[in-house]
C-alpha cells in the first residue's frame, strides 16, 4: 500500500479547457480521501490522472515513492471502480473478478482461491457463474468492488461508484464500502458530487471547484470551519443560511447591521471590516427558537414549515440583502436553476432555514425571533469569498 | 491511454496514407488513360497524359450497337428510381403492419422475408426468364422493375420492420387521439419518422440495382433498354484492345456514383452501417 | 374525425343493453385501432411469386432436361447433378467457388478489421481515409474490375512495375495464368469489399464502451490482452454480420470473373454463378443451369445458416 501525492498537478485538454489547476494534495497511506465538488470541477479528471487514463499536463503524481506520470495504467498497481462499473459483459462474475489476476499470470489454483474468498466477503458466492447482465444494480456494484479488492492493489480509485443505485441501496453500500476500506486499510480516493456521501465516508475531504482545490480536511472541520463561501454553501443540507450585513459601530461595540436590525457580535474580532459590507452565514441548527436573556436574535416571519418527525425546518423571511456571488450561484444552479434566478432577482429579502425542535410549530405569517450565538456565525469577504476569522 | 498525437500516431498515419494511395492507383490509371490519345497509350502507359484528349469520351459516349452510354445511363436511372420508389412504398407499408400487429402470422411473414434475403436469386431467375420471354417482358423497363422489386423486397421489409419495432407507438396514438385515420397517420406521422431507414433502404437497394450486372445481362442485353454495366460490357467486348476507349466508357459509367459519393459520402457510409447492423 | 366516429357507431342495430352485456372486450378492441393486414398484401404477394414461386419452379427445372425451346421437358431425376460432378467446368466451378469464398472471407475480414482498428482513433485524416477505403464498395464491380484487368495484363502496369524493380522473372500474364488467375479475382474482391468490412467493424468498435478497455488497462492488461480478451469478444456481433455477409458475396462472385478472366484460362476460374449464366443462357441448357443454381442456393443457405448459428453462439448476451 502507498500514499498518493499530487504535486502542482495541472490538466489542460487539447481544446484548451483547463480541468485541473496546480493541485497539491497528499493522500496518506490507508486514508479514505473523498474528492467532492459540483460537476465539471475536475475531480474525475484528477482521479483518472492517478489511474493513468488521462495524460498529466503539468506537475507530477506519485504513487508511493514512484513518479507515475509516464507509467502505463497497467503498471500502476491501482484498482479502479467506474461509475457504470465497466463489468466485462461477455465474462461471468468469476471471470470478471479473476481478470486482473490472470493479467498478472497468477497460478490457476491461487486465482480460484482468491476469487472465491473475495466473492465470499462480498456475498457474491452464489452468482459466480452468472454474467453481469443477469445481476441487479447492487450486485453489479459488488462485482466491480470485487474486481478491485481481489488484487490487493496499492490504492483504490472510485469514480462515483454509487450514483447508479437507488437511494436506499446507496445508503447501504456507502456503509459497506466504508467498512470494507477500513478492514483492508487500502489507500482510497473516492470521487463524488454528493456532499452527504463525502461527509459520511471520508476520513478527509477535498472540495474542488473549477479545477481548483478549495479546502481539504476532516469532514467536521470542513463543516465547522469552511474556508470560503463555496465550501460553506456546498457542505451541509440544508445549506448554510447567508445574508449581507454591514459592520457598524454603535454604543462603543461592533454590530452587524442586517436590514434595519442590529446584531450584537461581541467576542468576534471584526475590526478590520469596520464600515464594510460582508456576508454572514449561519447553519440551520445554529438558529434557535428559544432566545435566552440578552442573546442576540433575528426578527423573522415564518413562510412555511416542514416536519421531519423529530425536528422541524422553519423557512423564515428576513429583511436583508441576499448574498449573490459566483460561488453561491453556481451551487444554487447545481441544485435547481429556478433557485438561482430567484436569488438574482430577489432583493431586500432573504429566506432562512432554521432546524428547530418539532414541538415548536408556528403558523405561516407568525413573527418569530431566532436566537444566535455570535461564535457560531461565519463571516466572509464579499469580494474574495474567503472567510474572515 | 487516450493518447495525444504522438510520433507513433504520426507514423501510423503515414502508413495508412500510403495504403490509401495504393487503393487509389486504379483510379489514377483510369482517369489518366481515359484522357490519353492512342499514340501515348503504348509509349507511356503510366505517366500522366501530356496532352489530355477528351476525344475518347465522345467516342465512348456513342456506345456500341447503336445504344449510347447516355441512353444506358437513362435506362439505369429509370429502372433504379422506379424500383426504389415502389420498394419504399410497399415495403414500408408491409413492415408497418408486421411491426404493429405482433402475432404468429406476422412472425411467420417476417421469417419469410428474412429467409428471402439469404436465398440467392440465381435459381429464381431461370423460370422468370422463361416467363418473361413468354409475356414479352424481356428488354423492358417493366420487366426489370418487377424483377428488382422481387429481389430487393425481403431486405427492404427486414430493415423497415426492425426500425418500426423500435419506434414508440406514442406518435401514432397521439395522431389517433387527434382524430387522424389510418392512412393519414401513416402518411403524416409514421412515414416521416421513418426517414433514416428510408434513406438506408434507398442507398442500399439503389446502389445494388444501379451496379448490378448479372440480372441486367440476362434480361436486357441486346435491347435498347441496356443498363450502364451491360453497355460497358458490350462496349469492352467490341473495343477490348483500345484501353483508352474502354477506360473512357468505364469512367462515364463510374462518374455518377463517384460524384454522388463525394457529396454524400457521410450519408452513404451511415446508410451502409445502419443497413448491415439491422 | 367524423369518419372514425361513424365507423364506430355503424354496426349496432342491437339493443344497447345486450351489446354491453356480451361484448365488452369487443368494444374495447374496436377502440384500439389496428393497422390493417391489407397493407402486407402487395409485398407478400410479390415476394411469394417472384422469390419463392420462381425459386421453387427453378428447383423443379433442375430435374429436367429442358433446353428452353420444347414445351414439355422430360423429368430426368438426378441426372443433371450427376452430370455436374462429371463436367469438369462445373465441378471445377464448385471447387473454385468454395476456395475463393473461404480465402475471401478470411482475408477481407482481417483487412477490414485492421483498417477499422487503425482508423479508430487519433489520426487526423481518418475521415478522408475512411472515405477512400470505402469508395470501391459503392462502385460498379464490373466496371472497376476492368481497370484491374488492364493492370494485370502482360504489358500492363503491374509487370511494368515488377520490371522496374528488377523482378523480371515474376512477370506473367496474371489473368491468363491458370495458377494465378483465381488469385487476381481474390485480390480484386478484397480491394473492392475491405471498405465494407471496415465500416462494419468500425460500428462494432464504436458500440464497445470506452470504460471497458480502460478498466482492463487499470486491471493490468497489456495492449494485446485488452484486444484479445476484451475488444475481440465484444466484437462478436460485428464478426457474425461481417463474415455472413462476405460469405454470401464470396459464394455469388460473378462480375469480377466476367471482367477479369471470363472463367478462363481453361475454366480455371469458373464459379457457380458464371456456370449458371453460361449453361442456361449461353448454352441454353435450362435444366442443367437450374441444377447448378439449385446447388448454389442450397450451398449458400446451408453455409450461411450454419455459420451464423455457430458465430452467434459465441456472442454474449447483455
Amino acid at each position: 500500500m502507498a500514499s498518493i501525492t499530487f504535486e502542482s498537478v495541472g490538466k489542460v485538454y487539447p481544446d484548451g479547457t483547463r480541468a485541473v489547476d496546480s493541485l497539491d494534495l497528499e493522500v496518506g497511506d490507508g486514508e479514505f480521501m473523498v474528492l467532492v465538488g459540483p460537476s465539471g470541477c475536475g475531480k474525475t479528471t484528477a482521479l483518472r490522472m492517478v489511474a493513468g487514463l488521462e495524460d498529466i499536463t503539468e506537475g507530477e503524481v506519485r504513487i508511493g515513492e514512484t513518479v507515475a506520470n509516464a507509467l502505463d495504467p497497467s503498471r500502476r498497481d491501482v484498482a479502479m471502480v467506474f461509475q457504470n462499473y465497466a463489468l466485462y459483459p461477455h465474462m461471468s462474475v468469476f471471470d470478471n473478478i479473476a481478470f486482473p489476476l490472470r493479467c498478472r499470470r497468477l497460478a490457476r489454483t491461487e486465482i480460484r482461491e482468491r476469487v472465491e474468498k473475495t466473492a465470499g466477503v462480498l456475498g457474491l458466492s452464489e452468482y459466480l457463474r452468472r454474467k453481469p447482465g443477469a445481476l441487479s444494480g447492487g450486485q453489479r456494484q459488488r462485482v466491480a468492488m470485487g474486481r478491485a479488492i481481489v488484487r490487493e492493489p496499492q490504492a483504490f480509485l472510485m469514480d462515483e461508484p454509487l450514483s447508479n443505485l437507488d437511494a436506499k441501496l446507496r445508503v447501504q453500500m456507502r456503509a459497506e464500502i466504508s467498512s470494507l476500506q477500513r478492514e483492508l486499510g487500502v489507500t482510497t480516493i473516492y470521487v463524488t458530487h454528493d456532499q452527504v456521501e463525502a461527509m459520511t465516508m471520508g476520513t478527509r475531504i477535498a472540495v474542488m471547484r473549477k479545477g481548483v482545490l478549495q479546502q481539504e480536511g476532516p469532514p467536521q472541520e470542513l463543516y465547522d470551519q469552511p474556508a470560503n463561501l463555496f465550501v460553506a454553501t456546498f457542505m451541509g443540507s440544508p445549506g448554510m443560511n447567508l445574508f449581507r450585513a454591514r459592520i457598524v459601530e454603535s454604543n462603543g461595540a461592533l454590530h452587524c447591521a442586517v436590514g434595519d436590525q442590529q446584531l450584537d457580535v461581541a467576542g468576534r474580532s471584526l475590526d478590520a471590516c469596520r464600515g464594510r459590507e460582508i456576508a454572514v452565514g449561519i447553519r440551520p441548527e445554529d438558529l434557535s427558537a428559544q432566545v435566552e436573556e440578552g442573546q442576540p436574535a433575528l426578527e423573522t416571519t415564518v413562510v412555511l414549515t416542514e416536519t421531519l418527525g423529530a425536528e422541524r425546518l422553519l423557512h423564515v423571511g428576513l429583511q436583508a440583502e441576499p448574498v449573490v456571488t459566483d460561488d453561491v450561484l453556481e451551487i444554487a444552479k447545481d441544485i435547481d436553476a429556478t433557485v438561482a434566478s430567484d436569488l438574482e432577482h430577489e432583493s431586500h429579502h432573504v429566506t432562512l432555514v432554521a432546524r428547530v425542535d418539532a414541538s415548536f410549530g408556528p403558523t405561516p405569517g407568525a413573527k418569530v425571533s431566532l436566537g444566535i450565538k455570535p461564535q457560531k456565525l461565519h463571516f466572509f469577504d464579499l469580494e474574495t469569498g474567503s472567510v474572515i476569522r | 491511454m487516450r493518447a495525444r498525437y504522438t510520433w507513433r500516431a504520426f507514423s501510423r498515419e503515414l502508413i495508412f496514407l500510403a495504403l490509401a494511395a495504393f487503393f487509389c492507383i486504379p483510379f489514377y490509371l483510369l482517369f489518366s488513360i481515359a484522357l490519353k490519345p492512342n499514340s501515348e497509350l503504348f509509349t507511356s502507359p503510366l505517366s500522366f497524359p501530356t496532352s489530355p484528349d477528351l476525344g475518347n469520351f465522345s467516342e465512348a459516349w456513342k456506345g456500341q450497337a447503336g445504344v449510347g452510354l447516355g441512353r444506358a445511363m437513362f435506362n439505369s436511372l429509370v429502372i433504379t428510381v422506379f424500383t426504389v420508389a415502389i420498394l419504399i412504398l410497399i415495403g414500408s407499408l408491409c413492415a408497418y403492419a408486421l411491426a404493429r400487429r405482433p402475432s404468429r402470422l406476422s412472425n411467420a411473414l417476417y421469417f419469410m422475408f428474412v429467409l428471402g434475403i439469404i436465398i440467392p436469386f440465381q435459381l429464381g431467375i431461370v423460370p422468370l426468364y422463361v416467363l418473361f420471354r413468354k409475356i414479352d417482358l424481356i428488354g423492358s423497363y417493366l420487366g426489370m422493375i418487377t424483377l428488382w422489386v422481387g429481389v430487393s423486397l425481403p431486405v427492404t421489409v427486414f430493415l423497415y420492420t426492425g426500425f418500426i419495432r423500435a419506434l414508440p407507438r406514442d406518435y401514432e396514438e397521439a395522431a389517433q387521439v387527434d382524430g387522424a385515420g389510418v392512412l393519414r397517420t401513416y402518411l403524416r406521422v409514421v412515414f416521416p419518422l421513418l426517414r433514416p431507414v428510408t434513406g438506408t433502404v434507398a442507398i442500399l437497394t439503389g446502389l445494388f440495382v444501379w451496379n448490378d450486372f448479372f440480372i441486367s445481362l440476362i434480361f436486357v442485353s441486346g435491347s435498347d433498354r441496356v443498363t450502364l454495366p451491360v453497355a460497358v460490357y458490350a462496349f469492352v467486348g467490341e473495343y477490348f484492345t483500345q484501353y483508352n476507349l474502354v477506360f473512357a466508357a468505364v469512367t462515364i459509367a463510374l462518374l455518377p456514383i463517384m460524384i454522388f459519393f463525394v457529396f454524400a459520402q457521410r450519408q452513404l457510409i451511415r446508410g451502409f452501417t445502419s443497413g448491415v447492423r439491422g | 374525425m367524423s369518419g372514425s366516429l361513424t365507423s364506430e357507431k355503424a354496426p349496432l342495430p342491437r339493443p344497447e343493453g345486450r351489446r354491453r352485456l356480451f361484448s365488452r372486450s369487443r368494444v374495447r378492441r374496436r377502440g384500439v385501432r389496428q393497422v390493417p393486414w391489407l397493407l402486407v398484401v402487395p409485398a407478400v404477394v410479390a415476394v411469394l411469386l417472384l422469390r419463392y414461386g420462381a425459386t421453387v419452379l427453378g428447383g423443379l427445372y433442375a430435374f429436367t432436361d429442358w433446353n428452353g425451346l420444347g414445351l414439355y421437358p422430360n423429368w430426368i431425376g438426378f441426372d443433371n447433378f450427376r452430370a455436374m460432378f462429371k463436367d469438369e467446368a462445373t465441378s471445377g466451378a464448385l471447387w473454385h467457388t468454395l476456395q475463393l469464398a473461404t480465402m475471401f472471407v478470411v482475408l477481407v475480414n482481417l483487412t477490414g478489421l485492421a483498417l477499422a482498428l487503425g482508423l479508430r482513433s487519433t489520426l487526423k485524416t481518418r475521415n478522408l481515409l475512411r472515405a477512400i477505403f470505402f469508395l470501391p464498395v459503392v462502385l460498379s464491380e464490373l466496371a472497376t474490375a476492368y481497370i484491374w484487368q488492364y493492370i494485370f495484363l502482360y504489358d500492363g502496369p503491374l509487370n511494368l512495375f515488377l520490371g522496374f524493380v528488377g523482378l523480371d522473372e515474376w512477370k506473367r500474364a496474371w489473368t491468363a495464368d491458370p495458377t494465378w488467375a483465381l488469385y487476381t479475382i481474390l485480390f480484386v474482391l478484397i480491394w473492392q469489399l475491405s471498405g465494407l468490412t471496415m465500416i462494419i467493424y468500425l460500428a462494432g468498435l464504436q458500440s464497445i464502451p470506452e470504460e471497458l478497455e480502460q478498466a482492463a488497462a487499470v486491471d493490468g492488461a497489456s495492449a494485446w490482452m485488452r484486444f484479445r480478451r476484451i475488444t475481440l469478444p465484444l466484437l462478436a456481433p460485428a464478426i457474425t454480420v461481417s463474415v455472413t455477409l462476405t460469405m454470401i458475396f464470396g459464394l455469388r462472385v460473378f462480375d469480377q470473373v466476367i471482367a477479369l478472366t471470363g472463367g478462363g484460362p481453361v475454366s480455371s476460374t469458373e464459379t457457380l454463378a458464371t456456370q449458371v449464366y453460361k449453361q442456361t443462357f449461353v448454352f441454353t441448357r435450362f435444366g442443367y443451369g437450374a441444377a447448378v443454381a439449385l446447388f448454389l442456393t442450397v450451398l449458400v443457405a446451408a453455409i450461411t445458416l450454419v455459420q451464423a448459428a455457430a458465430l452467434r453462439s459465441r456472442e454474449y448476451r447483455v
